[in-house]
């Protein structure tokens, strides 16, 4: 089926080109704001929680966009934008495990928390799996774009007497380029406020589209009854059509993307750690979740219900051979005039530039935290100890920004093949997360789990994943629920049930099976063939993986299925005691801080003292700047220690008192001796320069703790 | 043609299911004092927490109900 292309005015293109350059300008403003890595990736742990909320939205936003929603909301109805509103079941773990561990142990990246947990070879894999989970990200972005901007495009364009075709792919690297420029120059300061922007921005253009199509069917009344009842229930038939049914997206999205994305989503994670403290991370989740999400569970899919609803009163008004894909853009070209189409279009494009301008930076930091560094330490270029080159790290950050998207663009080609971005997206969740899901939960909340546990979660696991990929009807049917079979893509929703628990059975067996795996390798060490053996179970876990690995990707059918799947168990229990024979773990000192069983722990490591919980007032004081020295303390008078229930030692948090800046102008440091001037705070002039503190403006104190 | 497994099915799968997710988060930062219950803040959360869970469950309840009276 041809796209739909040439529709929308010059008008628009003129919309959409000054959103484009607006954004340009306005996120490489923020580039001042990077004064070292801490700034750029972590926008300098400073922000309030109503910031970061916003920002979320357009990043969540445009991950699960107008497009793929809408889509389903013409097929479906409301349930289309179910996965909105399921997402509560994991916010405990998260908020009270996840997020102050993540906070407090100081880590940078996911990977460099494996390798506290576990140990270096974990957060290899850990950093192969997170980047591919980016770049997948990345080009779920990208074609998402590419079908939302291709139907204004015509079919050819004239330059220089050349005659160039406009396809998908051509279009797609053009918006990568510049969504690459962008994060490149800015940062995550950058991200964050442009985010804020494009969050008002969508939600506009979400709202505009949905009571313009109200109003075009003769208002709300007239809405309703034309949708027929099953298009209105807010969740999907229980287990049909394959393509989407609630058993499906429950496992898929409320278990699977849930986790992935409040857990593994280290974009997501980064914006919680630019908060300026656990509970303002907490309260930003939680809004979110709360109250953003099923506001935007309208925006996302309303454009797509009241298509449907414009197609049953208007039967001719929607071309015949559209796309679901195409729904979105089609509607809201006939509900909107010339100009608030290219709006709707550049709300559309800020989604995308959110979402893979987040992920884009997330992977920069991992490249520069898990690989770079790692790297570097590894050739004896520097040690583990030695500080940060923070102009080398930039200029590194910089360049892998530039690569990541390159990467996203390709992966693109490998989701192409699917009939909608919301089977596309499915199938990657379905895929990627269950692996990394269960690698951190365990790893946070099960103290036992150990490194053989993890690595072979990862090999072993994936293998079988692989093998319910090329055998769904032997692994997958048994616990399909009744979904029915597509023998194109195969259980799209359902696997990730399968995945889950595979991984999760590997991971329980495996760290159970720990003192046995520990005293076989233990006899073998002491073995004179020691070594022989060992080298002898690493070639066979190589030659099972590989083949597991073309079994799946060329259908192969040499090994019958039952052989192949005991060998791949017989490959599980090979690399849970390669791992315990190679990897050294010293369980006690490995979780101390970095589980949830002892988050007081990493609490007190963060405050590298012991903590004061007592609760006291904020201070708002007027500042003096302190010339004699320059230490990161900062003084108050005895009175006002009194009023924050603070003494010498503690940390504060110290900002502009102007809230609409969300944290913008603030730095956290320590209190000092006090003096005896009240209403007065004595600073140094660096945090004149962390802070970007204005002479004259009063200064608000928060005790930390 | 509505039935169950269009309407109420679903939604007691999704409150079940992910409810057993739900209240084992629950004990689990109750039992490793992840929450400290001593501290006025963490009694806070502790009934956001729950109260979510039911805010949620009446949300999608109530949509139901929509769909199919209104």
């Amino acid at each position: 089926m041809e796209p739909i292309q040439s529709i929308g005015t010059q008008l628009d293109w003129v919309v959409l080109v000054i959103y484009m350059i607006s954004m340009l300008l306005f996120g490489t403003y923020f580039a001042k704001y990077n004064n070292d890595t801490n700034d750029f990736f972590f926008g300098g742990r400073r922000f309030t929680w109503w910031i970061i909320a916003m920002s979320i939205v357009a990043t969540g936003i445009s991950s699960h966009s107008f497009i793929k929603y809408s889509a389903m909301g013409f097929k479906y109805g409301f349930s289309s934008s179910m996965s909105y509103i399921n997402d509560w079941f994991f916010v405990p773990f998260f908020l009270f495990g996840w997020l102050p561990i993540i906070i407090y142990s100081r880590i940078r990246s996911i990977p460099e928390y494996f390798e506290r947990r576990f140990s270096p070879s974990a957060r290899f894999l850990v950093t192969i799996l997170q980047l591919l989970y980016l770049v997948g990200y990345v080009g779920i972005g990208f074609l998402t774009m590419g079908k939302a901007i291709l139907p204004l495009m015509p079919e050819f364009v004239t330059i220089f007497g050349m005659q160039i075709h406009i396809t998908l792919m051509g279009l797609i690297w053009i918006t990568a380029i510049v969504t690459g420029i962008y994060i490149t120059f800015g940062g995550q300061t950058a991200v964050i406020f442009t985010d804020l922007v494009q969050g008002v921005m969508l939600l506009s253009a979400g709202f505009i589209v949905f009571f313009l199509g109200v109003s075009y069917v003769g208002g709300w009344d007239s809405f309703w009854s034309l949708l027929p009842t099953t298009w209105k229930l807010p969740l999907a038939h229980f287990n049909s059509p394959a393509e989407f049914n609630s058993v499906g997206t429950f496992w898929e999205d409320g278990i699977a993307g849930s986790v992935g994305f409040l857990f593994m989503n280290m974009g997501l994670i980064m914006r919680f750690m630019a908060t300026k403290n656990v509970h303002e991370g907490r309260k930003a989740a939680t809004i979110n979740i709360l109250f953003m999400l099923p506001v935007s569970a309208i925006v996302v899919g309303g454009g797509g219900w009241v298509a449907k609803a414009i197609s049953i009163k208007f039967p001719n008004l929607i071309p015949a051979g559209t796309e679901a894909d195409e729904v979105f853009v089609v509607i809201a070209n006939i509900l909107t005039g010339p100009g608030v189409f290219g709006f709707i279009i550049a709300s559309i494009a800020a989604a995308l530039m959110s979402t893979v301008a987040t992920l884009l930076n997330a992977a920069a930091a991992i490249w520069v935290n898990d690989v770079d560094k790692p790297i570097r330490i590894w050739m004896k270029k520097v040690k583990k100890e030695d500080p940060v080159d923070e102009k080398r790290a930039m200029v590194i950050a910089r360049g892998a920004t530039v690569a990541f998207t390159l990467l996203g663009v390709i992966s693109v080609y490998a989701f192409s093949s699917y009939p909608t971005i919301y089977q596309a997206h499915a199938f990657f969740h379905a895929t990627l997360t269950p692996p990394l899901m269960v690698a951190i939960f365990f790893g946070v909340f099960w103290k036992k789990f150990t490194p053989a546990g993890l690595v072979t979660t990862i090999f072993g696991g994936i293998s079988l994943m692989l093998l319910g990929n090329r055998f769904p009807l032997e692994l997958i049917a048994p616990i399909s629920q009744g979904t029915p079979y597509d023998p194109v893509h195969p259980f799209t929703y359902m696997a990730a049930l399968y995945n889950l628990i595979v991984t999760s059975a590997v991971a329980i067996l495996v760290t159970l099976f720990q003192e046995q795996l520990k005293s076989l390798a233990n006899k073998i060490k002491k073995n004179a063939n020691g070594n022989i053996i060992m080298n002898v179970i690493i070639v066979f876990i190589a030659i099972v993986v590989i083949y597991v690995v073309a079994t799946a990707i060329f259908k192969l059918s040499f090994v019958p299925f039952l052989p192949l799947l005991l060998t791949t168990i017989l490959l599980m229990s090979a690399v849970g005691l390669s791992t315990t024979y190679y990897v050294k773990y010293d369980a006690k000192a490995q979780t101390l801080g970095l589980t949830i069983w002892s988050i007081h722990q990493a609490k007190e490591w963060f405050k590298g003292s012991k903590l004061n919980e007592r609760e006291g007032e904020n201070v708002v004081a007027s500042w003096k700047l302190v010339e004699t020295d320059n230490e990161d303390i900062i003084n108050f008078s005895k009175h006002d220690m009194n009023k924050m229930a603070a003494e010498a030692g503690d940390m504060v948090y110290i900002s502009d008192t102007r809230k609409y800046l969300g944290g913008l102008k603030s730095c956290h440091t320590i209190y000092g001796e006090p003096h005896t001037e009240n209403g007065v705070v004595y600073i140094r002039k660096l945090h004149v320069e962390k802070g970007l503190f204005v002479e004259g403006r009063l200064l608000e104190a928060e005790k930390e703790m | 043609m509505i039935d169950f497994f269009n309407t109420w099915f679903p939604y007691i799968y999704l409150y079940v299911g992910g409810g057993i997710f739900f209240i084992a988060g629950m004990i689990l930062i109750r039992k490793t004092k992840a929450i400290d219950m001593r501290l006025k803040r963490d009694r806070f959360w502790w009934k956001v927490l729950i109260v979510g869970f039911f805010y949620f469950a009446l949300i999608h309840a109530l949509l139901i109900i929509a769909a199919l009276y209104l």
